[in-house]
């Protein structure tokens, strides 16, 4: 008898946690990263929640690097897992994901006159031999931030070659070293990761050179201008006025010593705006300044398009939905939401004359032309493979100082040549 | 007599069963799997390909591969290198916490923490202690003088070294358990009879130590090799293969092959390489503990 009730108890207690799964609710899962700034995306799912309450946001996080995000995702998606509906891009990704067959094409939710409402280099990254799989949600692109309270010191303006950035930076270092205040002069990102990539190509171009040639579609490396470039990143960057360290680094890592108040120059995303200049994460707080990157005597500025898109899984079981939440996110209320509080520069025209957006962020008005001019990677299904021979030569370059970047070179023009011609 | 013979067969069988299930399904299965993948071109990235089947290409291509060959050299160093001083220090800790002291128990305990740590743990651990702004090492070596502070992980040579480092930390413990076995199973008898016919410390190491934990000593490297030889998770975290990819390993090539790159086909055959080579490996500790074992039988 005492068993009976205890059974009977226990079963009581099971009660309330089945009658919680209301049958009506439809779970979303939506695929994303663990933000820089948390307190954003907390009120975009609270504010999507309120309106449509009749659909369960399950959030699923995934790691901050992309290439460890892009791995975890592709496997998801590879065995069609269920617990993908809407996931976030990175920029590089739409042709390898439309040629899979992992993300949806949005041609019918999304048309043309819409897409005209967005920024053209984001559309053009998400459109694959003519359908589109992505709706772009904010973009990236390189930008060179600097302290103000030094350059004055020292009378500079802001840098607009290289060379002169080499020059101030020499002079500042020097200056604040005889007052014994060690400064660096210059900190990116050049660990072999993607993100190499992105930081090479900006030199690469500026100095008139290419990854690929636009024109025949041929890999270009080994051309003198891009060859040049690189030297000039090993020989005068990151031998004389970056710490060595800088090979090593990522994005947060080469924003720490920047914010910690130690390195003049910075290249980074538009994010290190905020954080630099937030009281409670940077000892420069206000002392920063924004402009486009520098180029070589014979180039002009080129920044590298980031970036990060919302698609939906080819696999969901609720479109519907989650195309819903797509447009909601993508919609001008949260992208200025996103462009308020994380400094994430909009995708929508529109909103770079908005007023508000404008005096939170005053470097997107100057840097707007930059981001529509803001260069693409190589576009291809097989990126993922390109970008794994770049990482490898850049970082080779770079860290092995005596080795012949020209010889180098070609050989991996010879690779990508071979991974290209898989497509082709 | 055939009768009860039969129902003993009948029985064991049943009983090994379950265990040769799970190890059919979980080692074989996965094991074969890769090995038929390997013989296909298989590319996530085009579907319009197909899955071909291309014989040995993939180990063609492999061969030709520079990238692959020089994780190869690296894996076989990293293996070599780390087992080696494993081992030597392992030993040296299984001797100090074999004798008696006060605090042994303690002692024991605390050499045991490294292991009890999940790799990528420890993996985050080195890369702060290698760190060159705020890293320990730099702290101990240069103290304050934060402008001599070296980008340890930034050096092929040294981010290698730092990988091998981490590991021994690590994994010492693992050796220096199983030698400490070892030890005990020695009798102590023989110690006293030698200490009576005047054996000094070192030959009594020699002559008695050595020998007879030689067992141990082979099956700790056997372990040891054949861990090293899957290393990824310590590259993974600390240094992603680079810096110009001094340290890739082979594994993680291939799992960059597979997860990154899509290439399900060349990623399989370098796995199946991995498994050839520690497989092999294991193929010839076994042979050579078999003949130590037999000698002293």
């Amino acid at each position: 008898m005492k068993r009976v009730l205890y059974l009977f108890f226990i079963f009581l207690l099971l009660l309330p946690s089945c009658q919680k799964e209301s049958p009506e609710k439809v779970k979303l899962h939506f695929v994303t990263w663990k933000p820089n700034v948390p307190e954003v995306w907390e009120e975009i799912y609270r504010r999507f929640q309120q309106r449509y309450p009749e659909i369960e946001l399950i959030r699923e996080i995934g790691p901050h690097s992309s290439t460890a995000f892009h791995d975890m995702l592709t496997q998801k998606l590879k065995n069609r897992s269920p617990d993908v509906d809407v996931f976030l891009m990175d920029v590089i990704w739409p042709p390898e994901f439309a040629s899979a067959g992992w993300a949806m094409p949005l041609d019918d939710l999304f048309p043309p006159e819409e897409r005209e409402e967005f920024l053209e280099g984001p559309i053009m990254a998400n459109t694959y031999r003519g359908s589109i799989y992505g709706v772009p949600l904010f973009i990236d692109s390189g930008m060179l931030f600097y302290r103000k309270d030094l350059l004055q010191k020292y009378g500079f303006k802001p840098p607009e070659t290289w060379q002169e950035l080499v020059k101030q930076a020499e002079v500042i270092m020097e200056g604040e070293k005889s007052g014994g205040r060690e400064v660096y002069g210059y900190s990116g990102q050049f660990k072999q990761y993607e993100g190499l990539v992105c930081n090479m190509m900006e030199f690469i171009l500026s100095n008139g050179g290419h990854i690929i040639e636009p024109d025949t579609g041929k890999p270009a490396l080994s051309k003198a201008r891009a060859v040049e470039a690189v030297r000039f990143v090993r020989d005068m960057i990151i031998g004389r006025i970056a710490p060595r360290g800088v090979l090593t680094y990522q994005e947060p890592e080469s924003l720490d010593i920047f914010v910690q108040g130690r390195v003049i120059f910075h290249r980074n995303w538009p994010y290190a705006w905020s954080v630099s200049n937030d009281p409670e994460k940077s000892r420069i707080a206000g002392r920063v300044g924004v402009i486009r990157l520098p180029h070589f005597p014979s180039g002009r500025s080129y920044s590298t398009l980031g970036g990060w898109q919302v698609g939906i899984s080819r696999y969901s079981e609720h479109k519907e939905e989650a195309w819903l939440f797509a447009r909601f996110l993508t919609s001008p209320e949260i992208q200025k939401l996103i462009a308020l509080k994380a400094s994430k520069a909009p995708t929508r025209k529109a909103l770079y004359s908005d007023p508000d957006v404008l005096k939170v962020n005053p470097q997107f008005k100057d840097m707007k032309d930059v981001f529509l001019r803001a260069y693409p990677r190589p576009r291809s299904p097989l990126y993922p493979a390109v970008s794994h021979v770049l990482q490898r030569y850049f970082s080779r370059v770079l860290s092995e100082t005596d080795l012949d970047i020209e010889r180098e070179a070609r050989q991996v023009d010879a690779e990508i040549e071979k991974i290209l011609s898989m497509v082709r | 007599m055939k009768g009860p013979r039969k129902g003993q067969a009948l029985v064991a069988t049943l009983m090994v069963l379950p265990c040769s299930l799970f190890v059919l399904t979980f080692a074989f299965y996965p094991i074969l799997y890769s090995f038929w993948l390997s013989l296909h071109r298989i590319i996530l990235g085009l579907p319009q390909l197909g899955e071909p089947f291309v014989g040995l290409d993939n180990y063609r291509d492999l061969l030709h591969d520079r990238v692959a060959l020089r994780a190869t050299v690296n894996t076989f160093v990293f293996v070599l290198s780390s087992t080696a001083l494993e081992l030597l220090l392992g030993l040296i800790v299984a001797l100090v916490i074999h004798r008696s002291f006060t605090g042994r128990g303690t002692v024991r305990a605390a050499v045991l923490v490294p292991w009890a740590i999940p790799t990528v743990v420890s993996s985050q651990l080195w890369r702060f202690i290698f760190n060159d702004k705020y890293g320990l090492l730099n702290f101990i070596i240069y103290g304050g003088e934060v402008s001599r502070y070296k980008a340890w992980l930034a050096d092929p040579f040294y981010a290698f070294v730092a990988i091998v480092v981490a590991d021994v930390w690590k994994t010492t413990s693992f050796a220096a358990l199983i030698l400490l076995a070892g030890l005990q199973s020695i009798p102590q008898e023989l110690y006293d009879s030698a200490r009576v016919d005047g054996a000094n410390a070192w030959q009594r190491f020699r002559t008695i130590t050595l020998p007879m934990l030689r067992p141990a000593l082979l099956v700790a490297l056997l372990f040891r090799t054949m861990d090293a030889f899957r290393v990824f998770d310590l590259v993974f975290v600390m240094t992603q293969g680079g810096p110009a990819d001094a340290t890739n390993v082979l594994q993680f090539y291939g799992y960059k092959k597979m997860f990154a790159e899509g290439l399900m086909g060349y990623g399989s055959s370098i796995s199946v390489v991995v498994f050839l080579l520690s497989f092999s490996v294991a193929m010839l500790y076994m042979r050579v503990i078999k003949v130590g074992f037999l000698q002293k039988g």
